[in-house]
């Protein structure tokens, strides 16, 4: 029981992640980004090529693989989401969908499709830890749950209290009007493309070096975008609760259902969702159209 | 008195096709309320756009002439280099940031590095922003919107500003409230200010000088006093004076046509 | 369609007709004998291509009237062929392998589907609605992964190829006929139907639905009666799948697949028919052309280079389209046609095209 608890709290820690990712790249482009699942899986290839470039120096190829997961956020935004600023929503979306193609067939391009570990360049270990109460999680597990926590706790405080992170609120309601008042919301949209590309790099160096590393890992990705739609699209409180509602539903379905039913299980969360109260827990209700 | 903001000939054009201004030209000479006339569709919120710049997804562009600000040309400038250099729009809808609270309003912008005005000041222009703090910029009135757009234009430390039906959707005590609110901060601040306005009352009451746009063309200009005693200004945009035997627009002179014989 | 001038339509018949010109009356003519006469001239692989190429424009037709008419965004269009090829399969299993059962089987089940993908279209709209199919996505084939699972040997089942009577339909020749006139077939009903009231119910309702419900449209039928004609279709172009390939396994229809045909109508052009062949016949042929450009550059590079040029190339170009030409291929041809019309005028005037 208490197994399951925290497996649930490690699943919903990478979820939370990936799906604090979603909700910045929506609150700035008005887009769901469903190249977050490669964009984790590219985090997790950037470690594997610095821990091999710099082995045994986890202190120059983490903080390096987390600024490149960065930099490639305003590498996408500028390159790709900037034309897209006055096409409809459903063609940037597809933007998006092209990106995870062209990012997958890159990497595999580079990396081929064999399963890595990166771990073994970092020169680090990943023992199991035993929790009070008998449950047993990984090292990595935790250092998931940490930086989750983190993240999030960081993210709050700047959005709240930052003048860049009011900005960036303001920006992501309305361009132009942010615009008028001095703010250059392309600055602004790449920093949250950044963050969000953080995020998920960051996600994808912890499970590559937890689990496995390979370029289907995106599907992550698309198991996540549940939890960003659970939680509410523009709302990084949401995403909280959601991940663990998801996680939770996932742990048990392996438990005491079957493995398929288990990868079909956040998009199951997803439709009770879409069907019961479509702007998510805590997001805003879709205005009423003007006719 | 120099001229802060001149237009030459502008012609913005909408979808490649629909002219919606041409051959517009006027000067703002510095702390001067200058005002811009016209009724629906004239133009004048298309001439504000033009000058504090388009997106680049509006489907708006200046197609000719030139706008310049202080002798430097801002023509086809994205909005917020032109409101760093001093020159802020106060738009006519969509004016605050409704999902943030008024004191996150008043952050949500980059002022110039010449300090004007100070948050202090701003609450002693406008004390119901004080009381009203922490409230969300969505649940204001809208006479106390429009006081938190002037605010933040204030805060961006401009040397003009730009306002965009100012008196649009409020009482005529509040829009006289702020008219004489904008006399004040030219008085105080040395701000210039063009007034784009429906309200021609409200508007020449304050002003130094005004502009009329009729169909995207300035049809005439010049001082206060000297639109004030212009028959067609009286009658069509002021509402005063009648004279018996001109029944409809087109008995105007400007609109009488010539008749044509092919 | 608005033309250069000189073509003057004086009775609301002519105004309607689909082919109005002499020029196209003679393009169609000769198109539909190219087509006749192909099989004597190309190999058997062109035809194949041609085949797959058919086939996907069937697809992509059905898909075209529900997001591009309709306006109702599905992600999850490889469901519905799914779900067309998993039927066929199941009745195969149970030894009922005849078109004349397999066929109604799947529009039934190809409508219940739609319509059940349709309802939360009632109340989402927009990128929702577009999570909500793909979510729909998912779930079909984690249904059809169950179903093979326990009854296909876990590899897939195997179709025979259709029979009606002695009369059985094999062969590169055979299939080529078949599926251009399918194919030929979907196109004149999409094209009656954008014509019809139906079409010009979907218009309205995509572009405003607050707005044509004010007008007396019936929203929700009409938006359910998109989703419904649309899965039918392609449903039914399961089938035809699963007899052409001659096997059905749950791989084939990915999330990879749904976007190969999204991008069919967006490289095609959203809301044209013709826009959906276009797409559907270069999406189809973007593989082998990007194998014979390889094969050209550099002969024998290694496999695991090729698929990830492939998958790359495909995004590349539909990533191109999106930023650059958002009306597809349809638009670019427009915008060709209209520069030889309205010379020396640059722009058409402004009205819906």
């Amino acid at each position: 029981m208490l197994q399951a608890l925290a497996t649930t709290l490690v699943v919903a820690s990478l979820y939370a992640l990936l799906g604090a990712g979603y909700v910045l790249v929506y609150r700035s482009s008005r887009v769901l980004n469903l190249a977050q699942g490669d964009l984790l899986t590219l985090g997790g290839y950037f470690l594997f090529a610095l821990a091999a470039a710099f082995p045994g120096a986890p202190a120059v190829s983490l903080p390096l693989a987390a600024l490149a997961s960065a930099l490639t956020g305003v590498v996408v935004y500028l390159v790709l989401m900037r034309p897209m600023a006055g096409h409809p929503v459903f063609a940037a979306v597809l933007v998006t969908v092209t990106l995870g193609i062209l990012l997958r067939a890159g990497i595999v391009f580079v990396f081929t499709d064999r399963t890595r570990h990166p771990l073994q360049n970092l020169g680090l270990t990943n023992p199991p830890r035993a929790l009070p109460g008998g449950a047993v999680v990984s090292t990595f597990d935790l250092v998931m749950i940490l930086t989750a926590a983190t993240l999030f706790a960081g993210l709050f405080l700047f959005l709240r209290l930052s003048p860049l992170g009011i900005q960036m609120r303001a920006a992501g309601e309305h361009a132009l009007l942010a615009s008028q008042r001095g703010i250059n919301f392309h600055g602004v949209f790449a920093l949250s493309w950044a963050l969000a590309a953080f995020a998920g790099g960051l996600a994808g160096m912890i499970y590559s070096s937890n689990v496995r590393l390979e370029p289907s890992l995106d599907v992550l990705g698309l198991r996540a975008f549940a939890v960003a739609l659970v939680g509410g699209l523009d709302s990084l409180a949401g995403v909280l609760p959601a991940a663990v509602i998801v996680a939770a539903v996932e742990v048990l379905s392996i438990r005491y259902g079957n493995p398929l039913l288990s990868d079909v299980s956040p998009f199951l969360c997803l439709l009770v969702m879409l069907l019961i109260r479509p702007w998510g827990l805590f997001g805003t209700r879709e205005e009423l159209e003007r006719v | 008195m120099s001229v802060l903001l001149e237009l030459e000939n502008v012609e913005v054009v909408y979808h490649h096709v629909a002219t919606a201004v041409q051959g517009v030209s006027l000067s703002v000479p510095d702390r001067a309320i200058v005002a811009l006339l016209g009724t629906n569709g004239a133009g004048k919120t298309t001439t504000l756009r033009a000058i504090s710049g388009f997106l680049g997804g509006d489907n708006a562009r200046v197609v000719a002439g030139r706008i310049a600000f202080r002798g430097e040309t801002i023509t086809g400038r994205p909005p917020h280099e032109i409101a760093r250099r001093g020159l802020v729009l106060v738009p006519e809808r969509d004016k605050v940031f409704e999902t943030l609270t008024v004191q996150e309003n008043l952050a949500a912008l980059v002022p110039r590095g010449r300090r004007l005005v100070t948050r202090q000041q701003i609450f002693e222009y406008f004390p119901v922003l004080a009381e009203r703090r922490r409230q969300l910029a969505g649940y204001l009135s809208g006479g106390e919107r429009q006081m938190l757009a002037l605010a933040t234009a204030l805060l961006c430390q401009p040397d003009m500003l730009l306002v965009d039906e100012l008196s649009l959707g409020l009482a005529p005590v509040v829009v006289e409230t702020l008219m004489r609110l904008v006399v004040r901060l030219r008085d105080e601040l040395g701000l210039a200010v063009l007034l784009v306005e429906q309200n021609a009352a409200a508007a020449l009451a304050v002003a130094d000088a005004g502009y009329v746009l009729e169909h995207g063309r300035i049809v005439y200009d010049g001082s206060v006093q000297r639109l004030l005693v212009h028959e067609d200004i009286r009658e069509f945009y002021l509402g005063v004076g009648h004279r018996a035997d001109r029944k409809r627009y087109t008995d105007v002179k400007q609109y009488r046509r010539r008749r044509r014989w092919f | 369609m608005a033309l250069g001038g000189g073509y003057f339509k004086t009775s609301h018949e002519a105004d309607l007709a689909v082919v109005d010109t002499r020029l196209r009356r003679t393009a169609l003519a000769v198109l539909v004998l190219a087509l006749l006469v192909l099989p004597r001239v190309a190999s058997s692989f062109v035809l194949d291509l041609a085949s797959q190429a058919a086939l996907a424009a069937i697809g992509a037709l059905a898909l075209n009237v529900l997001t591009g008419l309709a306006g109702q965004i599905s992600l999850g269009h490889a469901g519905f062929l799914a779900a067309g090829a998993f039927t066929t399969a199941a009745l195969v299993e149970r030894g009922l392998a005849s078109p004349l059962l397999t066929l109604p089987a799947t529009a039934l089940v190809g409508a219940l589907l739609g319509l059940i993908v349709g309802i939360p279209s009632l109340r989402l709209k927009g990128l929702y609605l577009a999570l909500g199919t793909l979510a729909m996505h998912h779930v079909v084939l984690y249904v059809a992964g169950e179903m093979q699972a326990r009854a296909g040997g876990n590899t897939g089942f195997t179709i025979p190829p259709p029979a009606l009577g002695s009369l059985v339909l094999r062969g590169t020749v055979g299939w080529y006929y078949a599926l251009v006139l399918a194919a030929a077939l979907v196109l004149v009903l999409v094209v009656n139907l954008q014509r019809s009231r139906a079409g010009r119910a979907w218009m309205a309702i995509r572009d405003r639905d607050v707005a044509a419900a004010s007008v007396g449209i019936h929203v929700a039928r009409y938006k359910l009666s998109a989703f419904v004609w649309s899965s039918v279709v392609t449903a039914l172009a399961g089938t035809l799948f699963a007899y052409q390939r001659g096997f059905v396994s749950v791989e084939a229809f990915g999330f990879f697949l749904a976007i190969e045909y999204i991008a069919m109508i967006i490289i095609g052009g959203l809301g044209s028919a013709l826009g959906a062949v276009l797409g559907a016949g270069l999406v189809t042929l973007l593989p082998y052309a990007i194998d014979a450009v390889v094969a050209a550059l550099s002969p024998g590079a290694a496999d695991y280079y090729i698929f990830p040029a492939k998958f790359g190339a495909f995004g590349l170009l539909m990533a191109l389209f999106l930023v650059f030409e958002p009306l597809g291929l349809v638009g670019i041809w427009r915008r060709v046609r209209n520069w030889f019309l309205l010379w020396p005028f640059r722009h058409r005037p402004l009205r819906a095209s």
